[in-house]
């Protein structure tokens, strides 16, 4: 479950201030799809930075799985994120010099697990996300849609309980975009994740629980997905 | 130690930089092992050319300042003294154009061969040199030069004594360094006696050789104790340190090179920081990933200052490698050439080997630092913003 309150973030740009969030308050349940939509520069990927443990709010709360992510030190946040939160970008993001399992195993470097447990759980991301047979191929041997299948391995190879999105169709054509809007779906239905995506993409309607609208950092609205209908 | 394979794939990154970078380093770890032997395989070419149980007595003053042709006999007096031989500087120029080309000296002929047994000059020709009153021992070094054999005759000219004395080549001191040209003291004192300059009264260096190692250095106080009140002082040195003393400017040489290296040693540590500070640069987005993945600071900069150190420590052990393989390949050598005899004293050994390594780490450290602290602390939301 993810809650805000009351969050603001302002940037300081030399002597201007940024208001890239102001006041915004929003719940997403566990196991829901969200998306945070609205134009460029409105704030959404302020929002999905901070609800994520990569950015701090100026002012208000955020609690994500259960803990107030304000009162966390930067190690504990980085902790925090390597145990709660799996991301996927827009650009995928893959480390070119490793393949589709080593990059997959990436997260799994953070925890306990021996070498053995982490490739198997590798494989089994890449099996989900029906790449297992391009497991040795560097990101450079991989399509776009491929690539972007082996970041969502990556997000969720930890089984974290929040997966980030940020404009995950953004680089990706119509067929391989609506493959990644149902992968993701299927990790919040299937796998109980909450799943929260940053988009511009109007298909992602379709597929996500509710839309949280945002313009110019305000909230504007949130309303209900038709997800599932695709 | 997991996370050293993608440490590794990080470097195979960019391979040629990778190679040439450690290239750079093993290259100055190189030349520094190399230059760390000098010290050590100094003493033992000292070793080598020294005798433990030769004493030189010369004047306090200097070199150039002679002693009274008596002390000879004195010395050759004390106990433990088993055989001596005075030096006297004639100062002969073969061409003289050229000037005194190699040092020429008077000598008692009886006494080469006990004082320098070490020497090897064949019996025969030791017999020769007693016998003529004209003939010279030359070095084979200068033999070589200046394409003499025995049984050439040759002139100097003197400079010290206003003279001219003609030479016949009776043997050879058979070391392919040597270039000493030595003849007969009387020789040199009956020819100045014909020209009416009186006989020779002095003498430049006196060379014996002890019975016992043990009693070099006693006797050693016990000449210059002797001549203490005398018209000219002694000072008495093994001939370790006598040569020493001509080594010392090369020692001043090596000093240069050690000051030099360590200014080549800085400039890799440069490079090598704008090697890592490069990488970083490329990498800042992936860093930013993998921060939000949930890489502590302190994690990305051990990986980064880790990538650094492997990178430095593999150009080092290339380094010592190399150094290890010329020198000992120099040992080979010296053994077929001896022409490079004196290198094969030049070792790189185990604590040489260790220090090289050492410098290749803290090379690697010194570069990896400010980069990797740098990575480290930069806010992962606002690279993320600015680099995707």
């Amino acid at each position: 479950m993810i809650e805000v309150r009351d969050v603001s973030r302002v940037y300081r740009r030399g002597a201007d201030a940024v208001h890239a969030l102001e006041h915004v308050s929003l719940r997403i349940e566990r196991g829901r799809f969200a998306a945070l939509m609205g134009p460029s520069g409105s704030g959404k990927s302020t929002l999905l930075n901070i609800l994520a443990g990569l950015d701090r709010p100026t002012s208000g709360i955020v609690e994500v799985a259960g803990q107030r992510l304000g009162d966390l030190s930067e190690d504990q946040l980085a902790a925090f994120r390597a145990r709660h939160v799996g991301f996927v970008f827009q650009f995928f993001n893959l480390i070119p010099v490793l393949n589709a399992r080593a990059n997959v195993e990436l997260p799994l470097l953070l925890t306990k697990l021996g070498k053995a447990d982490r490739r198997t759980r590798a494989d089994t991301a890449l099996r989900i996300v029906g790449l297992v047979d391009r497991a040795n191929h560097k990101p450079n041997e991989m399509s776009g849609g491929e690539q972007q299948r082996v970041a969502i391995a990556r997000a969720f190879v930890t089984d974290p309980e929040i997966v980030v999105a940020d404009e995950p169709t953004g680089d990706l054509d119509a067929k391989n975009a609506l493959e990644i809007l149902a992968l993701l779906r299927d990790l919040a239905r299937e796998f109980g994740k909450t799943v929260v995506m940053v988009t511009h993409d109007p298909r992602g309607e379709a597929y996500v629980d509710e839309i949280h609208h945002l313009d110019k950092g305000v909230l504007l609205d949130s309303v209900a997905g038709s997800g599932g209908a695709a | 130690m997991k996370f050293l394979p993608f440490i590794w794939r990080q470097l195979s990154r960019n391979k040629l930089r990778t190679a040439l970078t450690a290239g750079a380093i093993g290259l100055a770890v190189s030349l520094v092992c190399i230059l760390l032997t000098m010290p050590a395989g100094m003493d033992a070419l000292l070793t080598q050319v020294a005798s433990n149980t030769r004493i030189v007595v010369h004047n306090e003053a200097g070199l150039v300042y002679p002693l009274p042709y008596s002390y000879l006999q004195k010395i050759r007096s004390q106990p433990g003294v088993v055989s001596a031989a005075s030096w006297t500087w004639f100062g002969g120029v073969f061409r003289e154009e050229k000037g005194v080309e190699f040092p020429n000296f008077a000598i008692e002929p009886d006494q080469v061969g006990s004082v320098w047994q070490d020497w090897k000059i064949e019996p025969q020709q030791l017999e020769e040199f007693r016998r003529y009153r004209d003939g010279a021992l030359v070095g084979r070094g200068t033999l070589t030069k200046n394409g003499w054999q025995i049984g050439d005759l040759v002139t100097l000219k003197g400079t010290v004594y206003p003279l001219d004395l003609a030479f016949r080549i009776v043997g050879e001191i058979p070391n392919e360094r040597s270039p000493i040209f030595l003849f007969q003291r009387e020789y040199l004192d009956q020819a100045l006696r014909a020209g009416g300059r009186g006989g020779l009264d002095i003498l430049g260096t006196v060379w014996l050789r002890v019975d016992d190692p043990a009693r070099v250095a006693p006797l050693m106080s016990q000449i210059d104790e002797m001549f203490r009140n005398s018209e000219a002082v002694t000072a008495s040195e093994t001939e370790k340190s006598y040569f020493a003393n001509f080594f010392s400017m090369l020692q001043g040489f090596v000093t240069v090179i050690l000051i030099v290296t360590g200014l080549v040693a800085l400039c890799i540590v440069f490079i090598a920081a704008n090697t890592t500070s490069m990488a970083v640069r490329e990498r800042i987005g992936e860093i930013a990933v993998l921060k939000a993945l949930g890489f502590s600071r302190r994690l990305i900069f051990t990986t980064l200052l880790s990538e650094a150190v492997l990178l430095s420590t593999l150009g080092g052990v290339l380094g010592v490698l190399g150094a290890l393989g010329l020198t000992q390949l120099l040992r080979a050598g010296s053994g077929w050439n001896p022409a490079l005899g004196p290198l094969g004293s030049f070792i790189v050994t185990q604590a040489i080997l260790v220090q090289g390594l050492f410098l290749a780490l803290f090379v690697g450290m010194l570069a990896g630092v400010v980069p990797a602290l740098g990575a480290a602390r930069r806010s992962v939301a606002e690279t993320l913003r600015e680099v995707f």
